[in-house]
């Protein structure tokens, strides 16, 4: 494929530069519900784009045309996109400088799911789903899992080829109770499809879905008649798997350099981290530290180089609670350099598209904050002395629902379950927690992470970004964390 | 485009191939491009075509679906292989009764339409370029789809639709506000740039440095695109077999009860004069008109194939793909216009806020179809039925059945509202509604 790609490059017209990226993917989708296997899905996709930077402008096009006349006319398509977008351009598109690579990547992994028997896959996935059938009120029980290999294959004009296999495997089960017009769920081991991670099938045996299928259902059940959640400004733990989505929502898009530039102004929103707040902004309190790392071993966002030919890379986004960086690309870094003089870095290789039919874009890769207890974190907690060492709080756990403004300052999350923290003391269960707050204000609150131990790289699979629209896997790699005077219950049920 | 010959001969050669009791093909194919810009400028203009297919096999009621894009012989015969392979593995689905039969698909006329690179980026200069005279900041997509869709069964369906849209949708920013308008059409020639960048700059500047405002109870009159955005949760959530089944709809057990005010009539008709029709569902089955909700009390819900079988109901033709685990799902709704002008339903307002849109809009409770989210793009306080000020962007926390159990007048007249991406588009008056909770400011 590598050749293909090479040859499809050789076709292009002298541009000032271009690369070609072959993508094959495939994957496998089951989903359970109340003992019936309701989805059974195996799908593949496989096609070519070209993207050419010419009179300073971008043309780009995409097919699963690979004959010669095919590829000829994607060729032409991208030129005359280019053409056409420079008759009215305002501005030139210049790149950092990348040297040549020669390189291939795989997700290490121990168990190829596509290995797998599907019988094994269906067994362990239904024995999950009855688990949870401990009570009548359980009206819907469900177990889902996917798998995906993406194949990748780049090569543009400076020289660079690369191929890559990427693998990722999701898991997951939710019990959904009902009593009169009270409704109440609960997943293991997160909410939306589970855990995801570029593991092998080794993630879901070690996840043991079946022996948590009782639990989740039972706590579906106690939540139909579990107290509200009080509103008031409280101290608030959050559990790692719902600390993941607030890094992914009020950190990993606001430093997204193309949406502070305005790039992403027309659907997503932009941002309030502005390049003027580079360096000097206090987004965060001193133990915050956040980074962007697509080198993590099982992080979602984890690969061995982006859809430009960057390596992967680690970067501080905050360091002891100033804003440091964005996640960046090849275009908007000189961009950014531009307009701030202190920026002197090149791509930190942020660049993936969802197929061969979309155009990459800066995307989160694993967005993490940094485990409490190590450099410039502070005490690394345990979450029982953290629950220890607060008056009164309150414990939420597992995301149920989420929303942000297009500037990502004011924010609402929703969990499926919370606990109240009395003396010290994780108390009575409480159903429908939110909480709300603006993204600084709550991050300058934090004033306790727990260590490695209880650190986790939770993947998000379904973030959707640009026109048209993309769905990327990113990961977020979290552990327990307390916040002080966080406005809680706010909803009117 | 392939054309529906070329479909056909395609889904016919799978048919053949395919030695299951019963075999469904799915053939779908998209031409498309879409010019974006922003800051002024074009920024990303791309073009993708993609044939695909996706096969769903039926033996003793154990059912598997393979997918790919891929069309040489081999490719389509190891496809079917992988979807007999999968169902083989399958347990029985006790429910499942058949694939639908052959059923008359109504007559509606297809219509492609290519647009060049040029007519796009036109279409984007014209907005800029009056962003610009306004000193102001313009963002946004223009996309030209082409999609065609077509299925065939082993008992004999076979359906086709070939449909195209045109869509220019824009932001425009300014120092301290945002504007948003759209405008879609099946082909460049009826989509007015002009007025989609005249309708976007006013709001901006008519929102230009808004002012605090304290989190409340408020009337408010939502405009068309904020009641889309509301009602699109009540779509997926409300009218929907499977959802209404399990009892975790808001509207579960609610048939013919008085579910919402008498002036609310919501109706499903994809064939409304003024959007773009569809013809059949992804089970290839005839699409007719729904009525969900007439004068406020619930009629009729969304049924597939699947779903009518197991409650005994009739197949309403509102399948999504296979494999479905989301249920049928209506996706021309509207709400049945009123009798006033949107400045007179304004000139009502004591003291309410005007809300040009919502914004990432989510559902807290599906069972009570409470939702949370943002306003954004020009929300303005009303005092005395006037226009007083722009102010900030506020966090709502609603429930929609009492939302509409509230509304106070309805619009006399639909706006055609256009979906990001694709051909779906959509039909709303603007509410006036007189309890609307918000929660929470934001800064800008």
């Amino acid at each position: 494929m590598l050749k293909l790609a090479e040859e499809i490059l050789d076709k292009i017209p002298k541009v000032e530069y271009a690369d070609v990226r072959i993508v094959d993917q495939e994957n496998e989708d089951i989903a359970t519900k109340d003992g019936i296997v309701e989805a059974l899905a195996s799908g593949h996709s496989l096609g070519y784009n070209v993207r050419v930077l010419h009179h300073e402008v971008w043309g780009f096009a995409a097919s699963n045309d690979f004959s010669a006349k095919g590829i000829d006319a994607t060729i032409k398509k991208a030129m005359e996109i280019a053409n056409s977008s420079a008759k009215y351009k305002t501005t030139d598109v210049a790149l950092d400088s990348q040297k040549s690579i020669t390189a291939s990547y795989k997700t290490p992994i121990k168990e190829d799911p596509f290995k797998v028997p599907l019988e094994e896959k269906i067994d362990l996935l239904l024995k999950a789903d009855q688990a949870q059938k401990v009570s009548p009120k359980i009206v819907i029980s469900q177990s889902t899992y996917q798998a995906n290999k993406e194949r990748k294959y780049f090569v543009s004009s400076n020289g660079s080829k690369i191929d890559q296999e990427i693998i990722w495997t999701g898991v997951g089960i939710e019990a959904s109770a009902v009593s009169g017009a009270e409704f109440q769920n609960r997943s293991y081991p997160n909410s939306f499809r589970g855990q995801n991670q570029t593991q092998g099938f080794e993630l879901v045996r070690e996840l043991e879905l079946e022996k948590h299928g009782g639990r989740v259902a039972k706590e579906a059940v106690d939540l139909l008649s579990a107290d509200l959640c009080p509103s008031g400004e409280f101290d608030l733990i959050l559990d790692g798997n719902q600390l993941a989505l607030q890094i992914h929502e009020s950190c990993g898009h606001a430093v997204e350099l193309d949406r502070a530039l305005g790039y992403e102004a027309s659907y997503a929103g932009t941002s309030f981290l502005t390049p003027e707040k580079l360096f000097n902004f206090q987004y965060g309190s001193p133990i915050v530290n956040l980074t962007a790392d697509a080198t993590i071993p099982h992080g979602l966002g984890t690969f061995g180089y982006d859809d430009e030919g960057t390596k992967a890379q680690r970067t501080y986004l905050v360091k002891k609670g100033i804003f440091q960086d964005y996640i960046t690309s090849r275009e908007t870094s000189v961009e950014l350099q531009k307009i701030n003089p202190k920026y002197k870095k090149n791509s930190n290789g942020t660049v993936r598209a969802s197929s061969w039919s979309r155009l990459p874009m800066i995307r989160m890769t694993n967005i993490n904050l940094e485990p409490g207890g190590e450099e410039g974190t502070g005490k690394g907690w345990k979450l029982k002395d953290l629950i220890a060492d607060t008056k009164y709080g309150i414990f939420m756990s597992t995301n149920r629902s989420w929303s942000i403004d297009d500037k990502r300052y004011n924010f609402q999350f929703g969990t499926e379950i919370g606990w109240e923290i009395k003396n010290g003391k994780l108390g009575r269960m409480l159903k429908n927690p939110t909480y709300q707050g603006i993204t600084p204000q709550f991050w300058n609150s934090c004033d306790a992470i727990c260590g490695r131990p209880e650190w986790t790289v939770w993947g998000t699979p379904n973030c959707g970004k640009g026109q048209p629209s993309q769905v990327m896997y990113t990961g977020h790699g979290a552990s327990p964390a307390r916040f002080r005077k966080v406005k809680i219950g706010v909803v009117n049920w | 485009m392939q054309g529906e010959k070329n479909l056909k001969q395609i889904a016919d050669k799978v048919l053949k191939f395919s030695t299951a009791e019963e075999t469904e093909v799915l053939l779908f194919v998209g031409n498309n491009s879409l010019t974006r810009f922003a800051n002024n400028q074009i920024h990303q203009n791309v073009a993708w075509h993609d044939l695909g297919i996706s096969i769903r096999i039926v033996n003793d009621k154990k059912i598997g679906v393979a997918s790919t894009n891929a069309f040489d012989d081999e490719s389509l015969k190891k496809l079917v292989d992988k979807a007999i392979e999968l169902a083989k593995l399958q347990k029985p689905d006790k429910y499942f009764i058949s694939l639908p039969d052959k059923n008359k698909i109504p007559k509606v006329k297809n219509i492609i339409y290519d647009a060049k690179e040029d007519e796009l980026a036109r279409g984007v200069y014209t907005v800029i370029k009056k962003a610009k005279i306004n000193k102001l900041t313009a963002s946004g997509a223009y996309a030209n789809d082409n999609s065609e869709m077509a299925v065939a069964n082993s008992r004999g369906v076979w359906a086709y639709h070939a449909g195209s849209s045109c869509n220019l949708s824009t932001i425009i920013l300014g120092k301290s506000s945002s504007g948003f308008a759209a405008d879609v059409a099946r082909k460049v020639k009826g989509v007015d740039a002009e007025k989609v960048a005249n309708i976007a700059i006013k709001k901006t500047l008519d929102s230009t440095e808004p002012q605090d405002i304290d989190p409340g109870e408020y009337e408010v009159i939502l405009e068309p695109q904020a009641v889309s955005e509301m009602l699109a949760f009540f779509q997926w959530y409300g009218p929907n077999a499977r959802i209404y089944h399990e009892q975790a709809s808001c509207l579960s057990g609610q048939m013919g009860k008085q579910v919402f005010g008498e002036n609310i009539t919501i109706i499903d008709d994809p064939f409304h004069p003024d959007i773009f029709p569809m013809p059949f569902d992804y089970e290839g089955q005839p699409k007719k008109k729904l009525t969900i909700v007439q004068n406020g009390i619930l009629k009729n819900i969304a049924y597939d194939s699947y779903y009518a079988n197991i409650y005994k109901k009739k197949n309403t033709g509102h399948a999504l793909p296979a494999p479905n685990t989301m249920g049928p799902i209506p996706l021309h709704l509207y709400i049945k216009p009123g009798n006033k002008t949107r400045k007179d339903m304004i000139k009502s307002v004591k003291r309410g806020l005007l809300v040009t849109r919502l914004w990432y809009v989510r559902v807290l409770n599906p069972k009570t179809l409470n939702v949370t989210g943002m306003t954004r793009d020009g929300t303005f306080l009303i005092e005395n039925g006037k226009i007083v000020k722009p102010v900030k962007n506020l966090r709502f926390n609603q429930s929609i059945p009492k939302a509409l159990n509230n509304v106070v007048s309805i619009e006399n007249k639909l706006t055609r509202l256009a979906s990001f991406e694709g051909e779906l588009v959509n039909l709303m008056p603007t509410l006036h509604i007189k309890k609307w909770q918000f929660s929470s400011g934001t800064l800008f």
